[in-house]
Order: structure tokens, then C-alpha cells, then sequence
């Protein structure tokens, strides 16, 4: 079961230090947040997607296309009715609010979309470097990545327990809401008694092998800038002050 | 507080983070595309999670709590908006084993999480509670200082979303799990050094007041500003309705209160 993101490519996006990568997309999120202006949010939605192409991750967007859907659809939805405004399109829904719920979605849309290039280009081991580069504790950045690495493991271990539990009469699909919620009882319980129960011989595994001997760690994988990571950080950093520079002086 | 940063020493303690940080991102993760605030929330039954993993793991939950929906949010949702829900689900885990231990509401000399006696379901209630306002309050503050999602709309879902899961399957979850956990030796109260253990007496009990008191403050009287009390429109942003006294305003008094009195324990 493949469920993470990454995207095996030789690409320059994929060669980009993680660091450099974590500041592009924080500044993707800075411009995002700075306007509320259709055009200016398209215009980076633009800019975001030929850097996804660019690092040939786009695929992606496909496993993720039913959740920037549901993001669209809600934000248009929902901002059309309450958004307000003067001109009414049909029964409660305004031309004005229509353009905002579209404008919020474009933003939501472009941020998970810039999340979603940094996973795909970028390993585990790699964010996890970067986190520790970036002064994060390593035994926090450890925490992290191995966490990642289990999730994959705790659902194969849940969704054998489903069948188990479906196989020995569980119905999941019917009943209320509250009903449904006690049903997950006989699914969570194991699932979490088999992954605990591991810590113990985990920790020792850990302890066995010099964890937490030295504070000075070494990395198998070096991680260093190169010209094109100047280059990138250079230009985001650009872009985001010239943002808030246009944000401040017009107001958009 | 000082537990919470201590405990990295351990590594007992390093590997229950890591382990209830997956177990959470796994339960979370399949529940993704079922939306309720488009990229910021959805259903959650996996919040049953994070009260439970406070309780028995103490710090080690609070921070498996938070980097698991971090994690959560790496299939779909990462976005600025998991910066405070990062803090907020830490809260969610944090909150209860601190009113569990802090407020008084349990018999100071039997204070193991087995909700074995009505009084202790009963401060199960009112700690889960806690940390799922709590959780709501902060990303709710957050989301509304940053004008994406209004206060009125995610305090409320995100209360409703956390709170029944956790209370629902949090007592079932807690009597079953608790002998277990206290069997393997793997209560957080177990594992920790004496000298690494947070402080206790009146100023902790006083923290714990103030940090509950600041939860029910910011998200009450946010919601009730935002509900039109104080002159803002339900789904304005504050920015936007500019008259009455703010949602960012007294929400923001209530999340200091709560870091305040988190600091004081």
C-alpha cells in the first residue's frame, strides 16, 4: 500500500535542499493569506503549479483531487449563501459572494497544493534532515519520521482487525451516528493495545544501538545549499516582500 | 511544564511519541476526504485518541497528538492552518491529564485514570471537555486571526467534532486500556524520573483554574461575540463586521489564559 506522497524523480525541485523547499512553501502561504483578490491568488495558483510541473510531481494532484473538490464545492457553497452582496444570482446567492467563496477556494486550493509538491519531492529522511538542520531536537525529528514510517503499518494492522471484526459480525455501516462511533470500540482497542505493547522492546532496540549516546550526531545524508537554492530563497524572498509591499501601498 | 520538555530525555518516552503520533495519523487518515470545513476539518472519530493517550502518557501524548494530525494533514491538508492545529491538538491532550491531576476533582490519593468510581468518569467528562474546547479555542483563534474561517463556524465544529468522540469512545477506550498500560509499566507517571515530574500544590491547582477558566472564557465568549451579543455578524470576520468588541480579542484573552496557566503547572 503506497500512501504517502513522494515522487521518485531526478528532477531540480527534487534536488532542492528540504530548508529551501520549507521556505518556498511558507511563502507560498504568506502570499496566500496577504490577498483576497481573485486574480492575484490565480496568478500564484499559476507560479505554484509550473513549479509542480517543473518538479514533474503533479500527478499527484489525482490522489488528491476529491479533497481540493470538496474544498471548492464547500467554499462556493457556503460563501455564496452567506457571503452577502448586492447582487442576486438565485434566491440567496450574490454575484459577490460567489467571487469570494471561488477566491477562498483558489487560496485553501493553493496552499494544500504547495504542501502537496513539497511531499512529493521531497523523502522523509530528507524532512526529517531539514527539521534537525533547522534546529529542531533530533530526538523530536526522530519522533516525526518514525511516525510516518508506522502509519503505513497501523493501518494494514487496522484494517486486518476490521476484517477480522466484520468477519465476526461487526456491522459498520448501519445504525446512528452514535452508534456507528461505538462501533469503532472493537477496532480502535486492539489497534492501539498491538501497537503499544511494542514500546518497551522498541526502546530497547533503540537503546541497543546508541540512542541518545552522543548529542554530536552524523547523517548518512548530507545536506547542503547549492547556487540553485540561493537562487530559489532569493527569489520567494522577492516575491513575499514585494507582496507585502503591494499589500500595504494598494491594499488589494 | 517543565514535564514537557524533560521527557525528551527518555527514550521509552521518545518511542510513545512516535507510536501515538502514528496511531492517531493513522486513524485520521482515512477519514480525510469526509470534509467538514473545506481544508481545515473533517470527520474525526479518531479524536477519541488524544484524551486517552494524555491521560496514560501524559507529555508523550500531548506531543503524539500534535505531530499526528500534522501528519494528518500531510495527505491532503497541509497548510498554514496545521501550525495552530499542531498547538491546539497538543492542548487537546495536554489539558486533560493536567485537570486529571491538578484541579482536585479526583481523591488525591487514588489518582490512576481506571474510571472505576462515578466521580472519576465524571472528571474524565469534564477533563475531555477541557481539551477539546481547549483544541477548538486555539485553532479557532487562529484561523479567524488569519481571516481564513470564521470564529462562530470552526469553534463550534471542531467542539462537537472533538468532544463527542472523545467522550463517547474516550470512556470505553480508558477502562479498557488502563490495565494494560499499568501492567506494561508504560504509564507516564511510571516511566518519567521523580526530579523530571511536574510541580504540584496550590500554584499548580491554581494553574489548572485559570487554564480551564481561560478555554470555557475564550471559546464561550468568542462564540457569543460572534453569535451577534457583542455587534458581530455569526459569519463576518472580525476585520470585516469592524464594531462590537472582537472575536480575536476575547478569544486571545482566553488562549493567554490558557498558556498562563499551562505554564504555571
Amino acid at each position: 500500500m503506497d500512501m504517502f506522497l513522494y515522487m521518485d524523480k531526478d528532477t531540480f525541485v527534487h534536488n532542492l535542499d528540504p530548508r529551501t523547499k520549507i521556505f518556498v512553501m511558507f511563502g507560498t502561504f504568506t502570499i496566500a493569506l496577504l490577498f483576497n483578490s481573485l486574480p492575484v491568488l490565480l496568478a500564484l495558483a499559476a507560479l505554484v503549479l509550473f513549479y509542480g510541473y517543473s518538479g514533474k510531481v503533479l500527478a499527484n494532484l489525482k490522489r488528491i483531487r476529491v479533497i481540493l473538490f470538496m474544498i471548492a464545492l464547500m467554499s462556493i457553497l457556503i460563501w455564496s449563501i452567506v457571503g452577502g452582496g448586492e447582487t442576486k444570482l438565485l434566491g440567496p446567492i450574490t454575484l459577490e459572494g460567489f467571487i469570494y467563496g471561488l477566491t477562498v477556494a483558489v487560496k485553501f486550493n493553493v496552499m494544500i497544493i504547495a504542501g502537496m509538491i513539497f511531499l512529493s519531492s521531497t523523502t522523509i529522511e530528507g524532512i526529517s534532515l531539514g527539521l534537525v538542520k533547522l534546529k529542531i531536537p533530533y530526538r523530536g525529528a526522530f519522533a516525526f519520521s518514525t511516525a510516518i514510517r508506522l502509519v503505513p503499518m497501523i493501518v494494514g494492522t487496522s484494517y486486518t482487525i476490521t476484517q477480522a471484526q466484520r468477519s465476526r459480525g461487526l456491522d459498520l455501516d448501519s445504525g446512528s451516528i452514535f452508534e456507528k462511533i461505538k462501533k469503532y470500540v472493537p477496532l480502535i482497542i486492539p489497534t492501539f493495545v498491538s501497537v503499544i505493547r511494542g514500546t518497551n522492546v522498541f526502546s530497547m532496540a533503540l537503546e541497543s544501538k546508541g540512542f541518545g549516546y552522543d548529542s554530536e550526531r552524523t547523517n548518512y545524508l548530507q545536506l547542503s545549499y547549492d547556487k540553485r537554492d540561493y537562487i530559489f530563497m532569493i527569489i520567494t524572498f522577492i516575491l513575499v516582500a514585494v507582496s507585502i509591499y503591494v499589500k500595504l501601498t494598494f491594499d488589494f | 511544564m517543565k514535564e514537557v520538555f524533560s521527557m525528551w530525555k527518555s527514550t521509552k518516552m521518545v518511542v510513545l511519541v512516535a507510536l501515538c503520533a502514528g496511531l492517531y495519523a493513522a486513524l485520521l487518515i482515512p477519514f480525510k476526504s469526509i470534509v467538514l470545513i473545506p481544508g481545515i476539518t473533517e470527520v474525526r472519530p479518531a479524536s477519541a485518541l488524544p484524551v486517552v493517550m494524555g491521560l496514560l502518557f501524559g507529555p508523550a501524548g500531548a506531543w503524539g497528538s500534535a505531530i499526528g494530525n500534522l501528519i494528518g494533514d500531510f495527505f491532503g491538508s497541509l497548510g498554514i492552518g496545521s501550525i495552530f492545529g499542531f498547538v491546539g491538538n497538543f492542548m487537546f491532550a495536554y489539558i486533560p491529564y493536567k485537570v486529571w491531576d491538578n484541579m482536585g476533582l479526583v481523591n488525591k490519593n487514588d489518582r490512576e485514570p481506571d474510571l472505576k468510581s462515578g466521580r472519576k468518569i465524571w472528571t474524565f467528562i469534564v477533563a475531555a471537555l477541557g481539551g477539546a474546547l481547549g483544541c477548538a479555542l486555539i485553532i479557532g483563534w487562529g484561523l479567524e486571526l488569519l481571516g481564513m474561517v470564521p470564529f462562530a463556524a470552526l469553534g463550534a465544529i471542531i467542539t462537537l467534532n472533538n468532544s463527542i468522540p472523545s467522550i463517547v469512545l474516550g470512556i470505553p477506550l480508558l477502562i479498557v486500556l488502563y490495565p494494560r498500560i499499568k501492567k506494561w509499566d508504560l504509564m507516564w507517571t511510571d516511566i518519567l524520573p521523580p526530579e523530571d515530574m511536574p510541580k504540584t500544590g496550590a500554584a499548580a491547582r491554581m494553574g489548572s483554574i485559570i487554564m480551564y477558566l481561560g478555554v470555557m472564557f475564550g471559546l464561550l465568549g468568542g462564540l457569543a461575540v460572534a453569535a451577534g451579543a457583542a455587534g458581530q455578524e455569526l459569519f463576518s470576520f472580525t476585520g470585516q463586521a469592524g464594531e462590537g468588541t472582537s472575536v480575536i480579542l476575547v478569544a486571545g484573552i482566553g488562549v493567554a489564559a490558557t498558556f498562563i496557566g499551562s505554564f504555571m503547572q
